[in-house]
């Protein structure tokens, strides 16, 4: 199995922003500072982990797409900054964690606001396509994503729905 | 004690059985040893020298009874019949298979007990003062806001993939028996002229191969932003501590290079963004967790006093246990027993299944159903009547738990060193042992008086070596073990790193060398009065250094 796109709804087909080979199709967040000032929208752009998120603030409605990159599965700064992306930004786009995207990291990405996944690992391409998430539906804290409060204490959620 | 809900037994049940899953996809290969680790550690799984690990998790180091005995019954059934209580208030069992794992956390489970985050870059088992809720020093007990921490902590998604690990301690007394200098964040829980509950913040203390001691950032926060201001000081890091090399990824790093004062700076400026947030505790919520621990109901047991002064007159040996090994309880009927796990010529820190079990009977019976483990790998029965302490005593003798050594020479510190871990370089257990061993006479160890050694078998500190009054460390010289001695280190309120004291010694002349820098204490104190921390804080090192390497202590 090849590299996947995959969301809440299951796998993406044809992903425009989909790595194709050597191609990205994503920019570097000064490219797309660059393009945005000169009149450019539905920017897809990829941010490193240690860029800073809030440069991106001014030209949100330019964006069609941010990936994250997890340049490795222990490298956990793109969970700081999907949050603030969310939290902090008020970015409503879609958000796509990119690089090393390892299964049991998948239910914290969707809870920091991360929409989809490109992932290229195997196993882990298998049980997304089996829509087989290992994630717990209970929470000890909030997190960007939206989930109910329960009749316990303030920190505590449960997964809507 | 804190006991769980609906929400936290499904929690640790799901976590128990996607755990179980975790393990079946490694043990069918699905998953790469690589892929595994970062998981495993997650639930306290560690690949050791000859053996799976298993590191339990004890919140703030309170355990009831029921509890002990489940870790006695694990300790028999999925290993060889003993554990080993950790520096961070924990269990390790050395000899699991990975394959057991998941029953064990299942019957752990069924006493309220997880693995969660006993390792990995995430934040670890949150500690405290292990006489919380006994001690006539306390401002209000610190396990409560341990116990808030511990939840919102668990596998937090911003937070599990972190440069590095993270420690948080918290005390609430002038007397810091939780070394919240020596931790990543340290709380010192404290009441403002107003009588509001809140914290003095510390960050960036650490041991390891950089020790530091942590630098106040907060005078005062209020009790409820603690959720709010702690998302702040983890979010800067997990945002700004390095990465690129594992020796430099704690936050004791960044707040050195980056300057204390910058760094507060800029966790402040985050904190303004989240203080008024749903991260802010509401009053009720605080005062439900700490229902849990409301002090047990303790009988009025003023005979103690007499018949305590009776036996300590006939039984000399029983009036060393209580001078050591009995502190004043804020009940004045009532003392908190340290029981030693540092047998002379034992093996610091571990405890079999029989004496688990028997511990967990004595607790039922004389300490209203709680025991407590401490950093220094001894455990306690905090709430004891003095009229029991004959009795209960005479039973923890029949268990060889009953030395009387708690702060004496021979209370030792040790890592599990070269005979377990895969980081270390020299042996830790055997130098105790033998040190153990040479001052185990009790009326000497009474003469020296309060003296901490702590032993690591590695520069990552885990025997906590730089906060030793004496402190080992093992390092390996040329394919041989060499032993490195600190002297003056200090882990309570007024915390020090130890200073080498000079070249190291080979495994064989450890031993005397304590000797020698004990005798040269001995000699030159002032008077019984004056311990050797505070001796060796009046004249230095170099008298030691002289009675030690004589005229080559310049070379050195």
């Amino acid at each position: 199995m090849s590299t996947i796109v995959w969301n809440r709804e299951g796998v993406v087909e044809d992903d425009r922003w989909a790595s194709n080979g050597e191609e990205s199709a994503f920019v570097s967040v000064d490219e797309a500072m660059e393009l945005a000032a000169t009149g450019g929208s539905d920017i897809g752009v990829l941010v490193e982990p240690a860029d800073d998120v809030s440069r991106l603030e001014a030209i949100l409605d330019r964006l069609a797409i941010v990936a994250l990159d997890f340049p490795a599965f222990n490298d956990g700064r793109a969970f700081s900054q999907a949050t603030l992306l969310r939290d902090r930004l008020g970015y409503e786009g879609e958000i796509r964690a990119v690089g090393a995207v390892l299964l049991d990291q998948v239910p914290f990405m969707l809870r920091v606001g991360i929409d989809s996944v490109e992932t290229g690992h195997e196993p882990t391409a298998r049980r997304l396509t089996e829509m087989r998430l290992p994630g717990i539906d209970l929470y000890y804290q909030p997190s960007a994503k939206p989930a109910e409060p329960t009749n316990t204490y303030s920190w505590r959620r449960r997964a809507a729905g | 004690m804190y006991r769980y809900d609906e929400f936290d037994r499904d929690f640790v049940s799901a976590r128990v059985a996607q755990f179980r899953d975790q393990v079946e996809r490694r043990l069918t290969g699905e998953i790469s040893e690589d892929a595994f680790k970062p998981l495993r550690l997650m639930n306290g799984v560690y690949l050791q020298l000859h053996a799976y690990m298993l590191r339990v998790a004890i919140p703030y180091g309170t355990l009831s009874s029921r509890q002990m005995k489940m870790l006695a019954h694990v300790a028999r059934k999925y290993d060889r019949g003993y554990g080993h209580f950790t520096t961070r208030q924990n269990i390790q069992y050395n000899w699991p298979k990975l394959a057991d794992i998941p029953d064990i956390l299942e019957d752990l489970a069924s006493v309220e007990m997880h693995a969660i985050q006993t390792s990995g870059n995430c934040i670890r088992n949150v500690t405290a003062d292990h006489f919380a809720g006994a001690a006539a020093d306390e401002v209000a007990d610190p396990r409560p806001y341990a116990e808030i921490l511990r939840q919102w902590s668990s596998l937090h998604p911003e937070f599990s993939f972190l440069p590095r690990k993270f420690k948080i301690a918290v005390t609430a007394a002038e007397n810091d028996r939780a070394a919240i200098q020596v931790h990543d964040i340290g709380l010192q829980l404290k009441r403002n002229e107003e009588g509001e509950i809140g914290f003095a913040v510390h960050i960036g203390g650490g041991q390891g191969r950089t020790p530091m001691i942590a630098k106040k950032i907060k005078d005062f926060l209020p009790e409820a932003h603690l959720l709010s201001y702690i998302t702040a000081i983890m979010r800067v890091y997990n945002l700004h501590g390095r990465r690129d090399n594992k020796y430099k990824a704690r936050i004791k790093i960044l707040v050195h290079e980056t300057g204390t004062e910058e760094l507060a700076a800029q966790i402040e400026a985050e904190w303004a963004h989240l203080r008024e947030s749903e991260l802010r505790l509401p009053d009720a919520d605080i005062a439900r967790i700490t229902e849990y621990f409301a002090a047990p109901e303790l009988a009025v047991r003023a005979e103690g006093w007499t018949e305590l002064a009776a036996w300590k007159k006939s039984d000399p040996g029983f009036a060393s246990w209580v001078a050591r090994n009995v502190r004043p309880h804020r009940h004045p009927d009532y003392g908190m027993v340290t029981i030693s796990l540092k047998p002379i010529g034992g093996i610091p820190g571990d405890a079999s299944a029989d004496q688990m079990e028997a511990i967990a009977d004595l607790a039922e019976q004389y300490s209203s159903d709680e025991i407590r483990v401490t950093h220094e790998q001894n455990l306690v029965l905090p709430h004891v009547a003095l009229a029991d302490l004959e009795p209960l005593y005479r039973a923890l003798q029949a268990e060889g738990l009953a030395t009387a050594n708690s702060g004496l020479v021979t209370d030792i510190i040790a890592c599990p060193g070269l005979d377990y871990c895969a980081l270390a370089n020299a042996r830790s257990i055997p130098v105790a042992q033998e040190i153990s061993e040479r001052f185990g006479d009790q009326a000497r160890q009474e003469e020296i008086g309060d003296l901490k050694i702590k032993i690591s078998g590695c520069i990552n500190a885990c025997g906590h070596h730089h906060v030793g009054h004496i402190g080992i460390l093992g390092v390996e010289k040329k394919g041989a073990e060499l032993y490195q001695i600190t002297l003056g280190g200090s882990a309570d309120e007024n915390t020090s790193i130890g200073e080498i004291v000079g070249r190291g010694f080979e495994p064989e002349k450890v031993t005397d060398a304590i000797e020698t820098i004990v005798s040269t204490y001995l000699s030159g104190r002032s008077g019984t009065d004056e311990a050797f921390i505070d001796y060796y804080r009046r004249v230095g090192a170099a008298p030691f250094k002289e009675a030690l390497y004589g005229d080559k202590a310049e070379a050195a």
